[in-house]
């Protein structure tokens, strides 16, 4: 082989050392906290933990979940069954959500199709979001699962919400009309009527408040 | 009943009828993930890559210039997916889980003497170079012929060829404390002895 | 051979759950429609395959030069986009160096209690951190102000360390896993979200 021919190759493995990811071979290091756990839930938890990490999925929804467990009270099996459910709707809301998602909105998602909306809609919402000018969906994810929560049916606060990301609708109005739904609720009206109404007005009025 | 030809689907799916779309899914989904989790080494990764196999094949519909070979096609789409993935996990013990295996596959006869097997086999594959492992998985598992393999990797069939021997070789070697003494004793027409199975 | 055992193995048939099925089809359906048939086919630029250059002197240089300008125009287009998912992993070593907290108020309204603690995903759900213990200021209402890691939160009361209470004056989250509700926090740089 020439010395130029040498040089080449020389420069081509030089570049693909420099620019390959220096990525140290992840071990699965245990954390330290589900030392709170049994034997059992412990190892099983610390596996889907691994998953996500070698996933890159979010680890610590996944830990707290199994904490939450623990401090509830809840046995071994119910712990690692949430854990891996919630695995199942992280992984999910990413595919959803694409790639740029971060790990706040991916842990939103998640809960929000625990709350029952449909992966599609996750989609459309984080589509909208960017048709919109919106750098992230966090918060009307928040809104999602709040709404369903306090008994909005699914279908009714997912066309609210994408209608309120639609619209362009800011952090702080966002704020303003779950503060609004919420009262209204407490003062007795239907869950459903309240949040369509007060979402018309906040469309409207870009959230203005009228309590 | 007729069943729909894949250009015949993917002349409707482009025309609007996007709902059809879930017919190539469901015909190809099953053994492009075989490819994937041999590749990839884990159910998470393999689901991940087929996933956005499928969902960009769909973006792309338009661009699939021979719609009669659509599955081959998107077996090229996931082929560079599992190695974009793999290359940006880059080399790592591959924790196969044999749960997840049991998920996948119809009912065992005996399911924990296939599982170890099983397990050795894809630590083995695991520990191939990923150029080789595509080779071997695309040559013996996928049963692709060398042109085919080199159409869909860019590679020459030569050294296509020597990937594939290479896989071999270090297999046999990973392997070798887990084959049959029997087997290995065959191979090497050598006289029988007392059974002695390697578990 | 053990060759073929090997292979017949790798050969098993694997099969996916209609629920992968769902989950494309859910994206595909989020989707633009396409609507132009063979013709658009007819409108796209050709794809062209470029098959890896032979190990010449000049391609091994080219190649060094082409990937070094894609890394370089690579690096340009991440840094103006949305970030990519290797920052989401950047992310959760990032907040685990360097959290910015902020100050919250929890309130709870319950004149019956003796002990309400705050417990949550930012303090590991562990009640024996002081600094979420609320303090009692008079006429049933407790409240504590505690510094809280920017981000997304789950968190509940616990009143008399047994009964499990959701904020009334929170969002919501479905937290069904364990039988208790848990009320949503998501803490933003500069000004506290609720």
């Amino acid at each position: 082989m020439s010395s130029l021919t040498s040089a080449s190759f020389g420069l081509v493995a030089a570049w693909v050392v420099i620019s390959a990811p220096c990525r140290a071979d992840a071990q699965s290091n245990s954390d330290s906290r589900l030392t709170r756990l049994d034997a059992t839930t412990r190892v099983a938890v610390a596996a889907v933990v691994d998953s996500a990490r070698k996933t890159r999925l979010p680890t610590e929804p996944l830990v707290d979940k199994a904490l939450e467990g623990a401090r509830k009270g809840a046995d071994g099996e119910r712990i690692v069954a949430a854990v891996r459910s919630l695995f199942s709707e992280l992984r999910t809301a990413r595919v959803a959500l694409g790639a740029g998602a971060t790990s706040d909105e991916i842990n939103a998602g998640a809960n929000a199709l625990h709350a029952g909306l449909p992966m599609r809609n996750l989609a459309q919402l984080r589509s909208a979001a960017q048709h919109a000018g919106r750098a992230r969906v966090t918060l009307p994810l928040t809104v999602v699962t709040d709404l369903v929560a306090r008994g909005v049916p699914i279908a009714v606060t997912s066309d609210i919400v994408l209608s309120l990301v639609r619209s362009g609708l800011r952090d702080a109005d966002f704020g303003l009309f779950q503060r609004n739904v919420r009262l209204d609720i407490e003062h007795g009206a239907d869950a459903a009527t309240a949040a369509q109404t007060r979402a018309r007005g906040a469309i409207l009025h870009g959230g203005r408040s009228s309590h | 009943m007729d069943r729909s030809t894949d250009a015949q689907i993917v002349e409707r799916v482009l025309r609007g009828d996007a709902e059809l779309y879930a017919e190539l899914v469901q015909r190809y989904r099953d053994r492009y993930a075989r490819y994937a989790l041999h590749m990839l080494g884990n159910r998470e990764d393999a689901e991940e890559a087929l996933q956005d196999a499928f969902t960009r094949a769909y973006r792309s519909l338009a661009r699939c210039e021979d719609p009669e070979r659509f599955g081959a096609w998107l077996f090229r789409i996931l082929v560079n997916r599992c190695r974009t993935m793999g290359a940006r996990r880059g080399r790592r013990l591959r924790t196969f889980v044999s749960d997840d295996l049991a998920l996948y596959e119809a009912a065992e006869d005996h399911p924990a003497e296939r599982n170890a097997w099983r397990e050795e086999i894809e630590r083995a594959l695991g520990r191939l170079r990923p150029e080789q492992r595509e080779a071997f998985l695309l040559k013996y598992v996928e049963e692709l012929g060398y042109d085919e393999i080199s159409r869909l990797t860019g590679a020459g069939v030569s050294a296509l060829k020597m990937r594939v021997m290479r896989a071999c070789d270090r297999l046999r070697e990973l392997l070798s404390d887990v084959v049959d003494d029997r087997e290995v004793r065959e191979e090497r027409g050598l006289p029988e002895v007392n059974d002695a199975r390697h578990t | 051979m053990w060759i073929q055992r090997v292979i017949a193995e790798l050969r098993r048939p694997v099969r996916m759950d209609d629920e992968f099925d769902r989950n494309v089809m859910s994206v595909v359906r989020s989707l633009p429609r396409h609507r132009y048939g063979t013709w658009a086919r007819a409108l796209r630029p050709r794809t062209i395959t470029v098959r890896p250059l032979l190990p010449s002197v000049a391609a091994v240089f080219l190649l060094a030069v082409a990937l070094s300008l894609g890394h370089a125009i690579g690096t340009l287009r991440a840094a103006r986009r949305t970030r990519t998912r290797s920052d989401v992993a950047a992310d959760r070593a990032a907040s685990a160096r360097v959290t910015t907290r902020r100050a919250v108020q929890f309130v709870l309204v319950a004149p019956t209690a003796r002990k309400v603690q705050v417990v949550g995903d930012f303090n590991d759900w562990d009640a024996s951190h002081d600094e979420f213990r609320a303090e009692h200021r008079g006429g049933g209402v407790w409240s504590v102000t505690a510094a809280v890691p920017e981000g997304n939160h789950r968190y509940s009361f616990v009143v008399d360390d047994s009964l499990w209470v959701v904020d009334p004056t929170a969002p919501r989250v479905i937290d069904d896993n364990y039988g208790m509700p848990n009320s949503a926090l998501l803490v933003e740089g500069g000004d506290a979200g609720r």
